[in-house]
C-alpha cells in the first residue's frame, strides 16, 4: 500500500488521462472529481483506470446526447459538464451513465461552489441523490454505485417522502492505495512527459 | 475609509491601475518585495503568535555532518524543522533541481517526530523526490553550501576574524536552497489540511517558515563549526553581518506555470498589491515624520541599488538606470516640498512617472507602501483564494464574446500566425517532472505541450463563438465542444478577477520566463534578483530580516531593501 496526498491524486489523475488523449479540461474535471471523492472518503483509483481503458477502446461515450446501455456516458469525464449544462439550461437530462460515483462528485462540487439544487433519479424515478444548501445527500436505501439509466434535473421543492437520505458514507483510508494500481496511474502520467532537450538544459543551475 | 491603529482616513479612492497596465510581463518582471510579501507577513505572524524558536536537538559533528531539530513553539502547537547534513563532494554540488545529493536536507514537521518518524525521515529526506514522505511533513527542501563564501567565512571566524562585509554583501547567503516543496508533493501533507489553522492556512506560510529556519540554522551551523575548528580563538559571526545573510535560492522554469494555472490566486495577489498602491495614493496629507520616512526609504532603495550587483547585462543596465533615477529623485531640492502637497504620494509619482523606468516605478511603489502597514492589514491577511472547480453558470455566447472584447484586446492584437508568436512551447520534462520550455522548430514534444497558448486559444474561440447563436449557454457550447472548456473557464474567471491573466503571448519569441519568475518571487519577498539567463535566477530570501531572538522587538519588521554600510 502507498499513502498519497490529495494533491497527488489530482495531479497524477490529470496527467494520466492526458496520456490517452482525453481533452485537457475533461482530464482536469476528472482530477477534481477524484480529489473530491478522496476527500469525502470514496474509492476512486480503480474507476479512473477503468475509465482510461474504456475511453481508449471507445467503449464509453463522451456525448451527453449519444449514450446507450452498451456505451454509457463517462461520468468521470463528463460529470461536471453535465451538471453545469443541466443547471444552466434548467432541463431534465435522461441517459445512461457508466458510474454514478463521479456524477455524485460533480453534484457535490457544484452544490458547494454554486449552491445549485439538483436531483438524480433512477429509471424507477426514485431519488438516488440530491443537493441542498451546499451539501450532497444520498438515498441510503439504494445502491448508488450501479450503472443505470438516470435522470438529472434542477428542482425548487423536493419531496423526500419516507426515504432516508444521508451524507455519503465515508470509508477509511481511501488514500492508502494499491501500489500496483498507483504505479500504473503514474506510468500513464509519465507518458505525457517529454525528454529533456538542450534548450531546457539551459535552465536552473547550468 | 478608516482603519484600525492609524489616524489616516481616506476620503478619496484613487483608482487602481487597470490590468492592461499591470499584467504585462515587463512590469510584472520589475516587481520588488513589498509589505504584503510572504516573508514580511511571516515575521509579523511569528511576532503576533509570540512564537518561540529553539534548538531542540543538535547531533552535528566537527565536520558538519549529522542531524538537528529546531522547534517552533506556538500557543496551540509545535512545529519542527528536521535537518540532516550530509557529506558530498564539490563536483556533486549543483543548483540544478535534478541533483541527487545535497549538503543539507530539511522538512518542516507538524509536532516533534518520534523515533520511528525520525528513522523514516532519515531514510527519505536525503533522497528528496525519490523518497516517500509523511503527511505530517509540511514541506520538503534541500540546500547546498555557497562555494563562494561558506568555507571562507568559516575559516575567518575560526581564526578569530570577522569575514569581509563586502563578501557577505556580494553573496548574501551561506547556503542556497534548490527547491522548497509544499502542498502534498511526494506524499507530504496537503495545504488543504491547514484550513482553520490561523498560522499555517496562509499561502506559502509553511514554505517561508522553512526558509526562515534554514537561514537561522545556517548561521548557527557556521558559528558551531568555527568554534569546533578554532576553539577559544574563534569568533561568532557579528550580529549585523549575520542579519545581512539570507538564504539563497535558485529558481527556474518549474515555478513559471504556477501563475498561469492559478488564476484566482494570482489575481488576489496582484489586485491586493494594486489596492495597497491606490490607498497610499489616496492619502491627502503626510506629517513631517512620515515624509522623512518616505525620503529615508528612497535612500535605502538607492543604497540597495548600489549594492545590487549582477552579471546579467540586461539586469545590470536596469539596475544602473534605477540607480540614476533614484539619485535624480533624491537630488531634487523640491522633494520635501512635493511631499507637502495634497495627495503627496500620488503627486510625487506623477511628477516622475514618465521619466523613470519600470524598475524604478515599481521600487517606488514598494517604498510608498512600506510606511503604512496598518493600512493593509486586511490585504496582508487575505492573500489566499478559493479556486473554482466548476465553471460558473449564467453565461451565454454573447456574454463570452463581450468579455473577450473587453478583457482580451491584448490577445486579439497578437498575430498568432507569425512564426515569432509560435516560437516556443511548454512541456513537462521527463527528467525532472517539471515544466520546461522547448523551441517549436527545434525540440521534440510539441504534441505534448501544455495549454499555455492563451492568446491563440482566445482567437480560435472567438471565431467559433461568432458562428453560434448568441443566446446559447456557455455550458451548451462546452458540452458540444469540450476542447473550448479550458479557455471558456479562463474567460469567465477573468470577468470577475481581471488580474488573473498575464497579458502577453507566453509562447512568443519575446516572452522572457524570468519576468514570470520575478513576479512570483517578489510576492515571496525575494531580493537581489540575479538572473543567470532568461530561464532562471538566483535570489535571496530574508536578507536583513530579524533573527528569532529579535522577534519581540518593536518595529522588527522594518527591513525593506537591506544594505550594509561602508561596502
Amino acid at each position: 500500500m502507498i499513502s498519497v496526498s490529495l494533491n497527488e491524486v489530482y495531479s497524477e489523475t490529470y496527467k494520466a488521462l492526458r496520456s490517452v488523449n482525453i481533452e485537457w479540461s475533461l482530464a482536469k474535471d476528472c482530477a477534481n472529481k477524484s480529489k473530491w471523492l478522496a476527500k469525502h472518503g470514496q474509492y476512486f483509483l480503480g474507476s479512473i483506470l477503468k475509465t482510461a481503458d474504456l475511453y481508449k477502446n471507445n467503449k464509453i461515450s463522451i456525448s451527453i446526447n449519444k449514450n446507450t446501455n452498451k456505451k454509457p456516458l463517462a461520468t468521470a469525464l463528463l460529470g461536471l459538464l453535465l451538471v453545469e449544462y443541466v443547471s444552466a439550461n434548467k432541463i431534465t437530462w435522461k441517459g445512461y451513465i457508466d458510474n454514478s460515483k463521479f456524477l455524485l462528485a460533480a453534484m457535490g462540487i457544484i452544490a458547494e461552489e454554486q449552491q445549485i439544487n439538483l436531483t438524480l433519479e433512477n429509471e424507477q424515478k426514485e431519488i438516488i441523490a440530491f443537493t441542498k444548501e451546499k451539501k450532497l445527500y444520498v438515498n441510503s436505501n439504494l445502491d448508488t454505485k450501479v450503472t443505470i439509466y438516470s435522470s438529472l434535473k434542477t428542482y425548487n421543492n423536493i419531496e423526500e417522502k419516507n426515504t432516508k437520505f444521508t451524507s455519503l458514507k465515508k470509508n477509511k483510508e481511501v488514500t492508502n492505495l494499491n501500489d500496483k494500481c498507483w504505479e500504473r496511474l503514474k506510468s500513464m502520467a509519465f507518458e505525457t512527459y517529454v525528454p529533456e532537450s538542450e534548450t531546457s538544459k539551459s535552465g536552473a543551475g547550468y | 475609509m478608516s482603519f484600525k491603529n492609524t489616524k489616516i482616513n481616506l476620503d478619496y479612492n484613487h483608482p487602481v491601475r487597470p490590468p492592461s497596465t499591470v499584467m504585462k510581463l515587463d512590469r510584472l518582471g520589475s516587481f520588488h518585495q513589498t509589505r504584503l510579501s510572504f516573508t514580511r507577513r511571516l515575521i509579523d505572524d511569528l511576532k503576533y503568535q509570540k512564537s518561540k524558536i529553539e534548538i531542540h536537538q543538535w547531533d552535528i559533528d566537527n565536520s558538519g555532518i549529522g542531524s538537528a531539530i529546531i522547534k517552533i513553539i506556538f500557543k496551540k502547537e509545535i512545529l519542527s524543522l528536521i535537518i540532516f547534513c550530509h557529506s558530498i563532494n564539490d563536483e556533486e554540488r549543483t543548483d540544478r533541481v535534478i541533483a541527487e545529493k545535497w549538503d543539507m536536507t530539511f522538512s518542516l514537521f507538524k509536532g516533534v517526530p518520534n523515533k520511528n518518524e525520525i528513522n523514516q525521515l532519515s531514510k527519505n529526506l536525503k533522497i528528496q523526490e525519490s523518497g516517500r514522505h509523511n503527511s505530517k511533513q509540511l514541506t520538503l527542501s534541500r540546500a547546498n553550501k555557497s562555494q563562494r563564501i561558506f568555507e571562507k567565512v568559516l575559516n575567518d571566524l575560526s581564526i578569530g576574524k570577522q569575514p569581509s562585509a563586502k563578501l557577505i554583501n556580494d553573496v548574501g547567503y551561506l547556503i542556497r536552497t534548490t527547491a522548497v516543496y509544499g502542498n502534498g508533493k511526494f506524499g507530504i501533507g496537503d495545504f488543504s489540511n491547514t484550513k482553520g489553522n490561523e498560522f499555517l492556512e496562509k499561502p506559502f506560510q509553511a514554505e517561508m517558515l522553512t526558509v526562515y529556519l534554514i537561514r537561522y540554522f545556517s548561521i548557527e551551523l557556521i558559528n558551531f563549526l568555527a568554534k569546533k575548528r578554532g576553539g577559544k580563538k574563534s569568533l561568532t559571526l557579528s550580529k549585523h553581518l549575520a542579519k545581512h545573510l539570507g538564504v539563497g535560492n535558485a529558481t527556474g522554469l518549474g515555478m513559471a506555470p504556477f501563475l498561469v494555472n492559478h488564476q484566482e490566486l494570482i489575481h488576489q495577489w496582484i489586485y491586493n498589491r494594486e489596492i495597497a498602491i491606490s490607498r497610499v495614493f489616496s492619502i491627502k496629507r503626510l506629517d513631517k515624520k512620515t515624509q522623512n520616512k518616505i525620503v529615508n526609504y528612497i535612500h535605502q532603495a538607492f543604497k540597495y541599488s548600489l549594492q545590487w550587483k549582477v552579471d546579467d547585462q540586461l539586469q545590470s543596465k536596469k539596475i544602473n538606470e534605477l540607480n540614476l533615477d533614484l539619485k535624480k529623485i533624491l537630488q531634487n531640492t523640491n522633494l520635501t516640498k512635493i511631499l507637502n502637497f495634497n495627495y503627496p504620494i500620488k503627486t510625487l509619482f506623477d511628477f516622475y512617472k514618465d521619466d523613470i523606468t519600470l524598475e524604478t516605478q515599481e521600487i517606488l511603489n514598494s517604498v510608498f507602501i512600506e510606511p503604512f502597514p496598518e493600512l493593509f492589514e486586511d490585504l496582508i491577511n487575505d492573500m489566499g483564494a478559493k479556486e473554482q472547480k466548476s465553471v460558473l453558470i449564467g453565461f451565454n455566447v454573447n456574454d463570452i464574446l463581450n468579455i473577450i472584447k473587453d478583457n482580451y484586446k491584448w490577445a486579439l492584437e497578437i498575430d498568432t500566425t507569425k512564426p515569432a508568436e509560435n516560437y516556443c512551447f511548454w512541456y513537462t520534462s521527463q527528467t525532472k517532472l517539471e515544466p520546461r520550455l522547448g523551441i517549436t522548430k527545434k525540440d521534440a514534444g510539441i504534441d505534448k505541450q501544455l495549454p499555455f497558448d492563451i492568446a491563440h486559444q482566445i482567437k480560435k474561440t472567438l471565431n467559433i463563438l461568432n458562428k453560434l447563436p448568441y443566446d446559447m449557454t456557455a455550458s451548451e457550447v462546452m458540452v458540444n465542444q469540450p476542447e473550448l472548456r479550458n479557455i471558456i473557464q479562463r474567460i469567465i474567471i477573468n470577468k470577475s478577477l481581471p488580474y488573473s491573466e498575464i497579458q502577453n503571448n507566453l509562447i512568443g519569441k519575446d516572452m522572457k520566463p524570468i519576468d514570470i519568475l520575478r513576479c512570483k518571487l517578489s510576492f515571496f519577498g525575494a531580493s537581489k534578483f540575479d538572473p543567470k539567463s532568461d530561464l532562471w535566477t538566483r535570489i535571496t530570501l530574508f536578507q536583513g530580516a530579524p533573527m528569532p531572538n529579535e522577534l519581540w522587538k518593536t518595529n522588527v519588521n522594518n527591513w525593506l531593501f537591506p544594505n550594509l554600510p561602508n561596502v
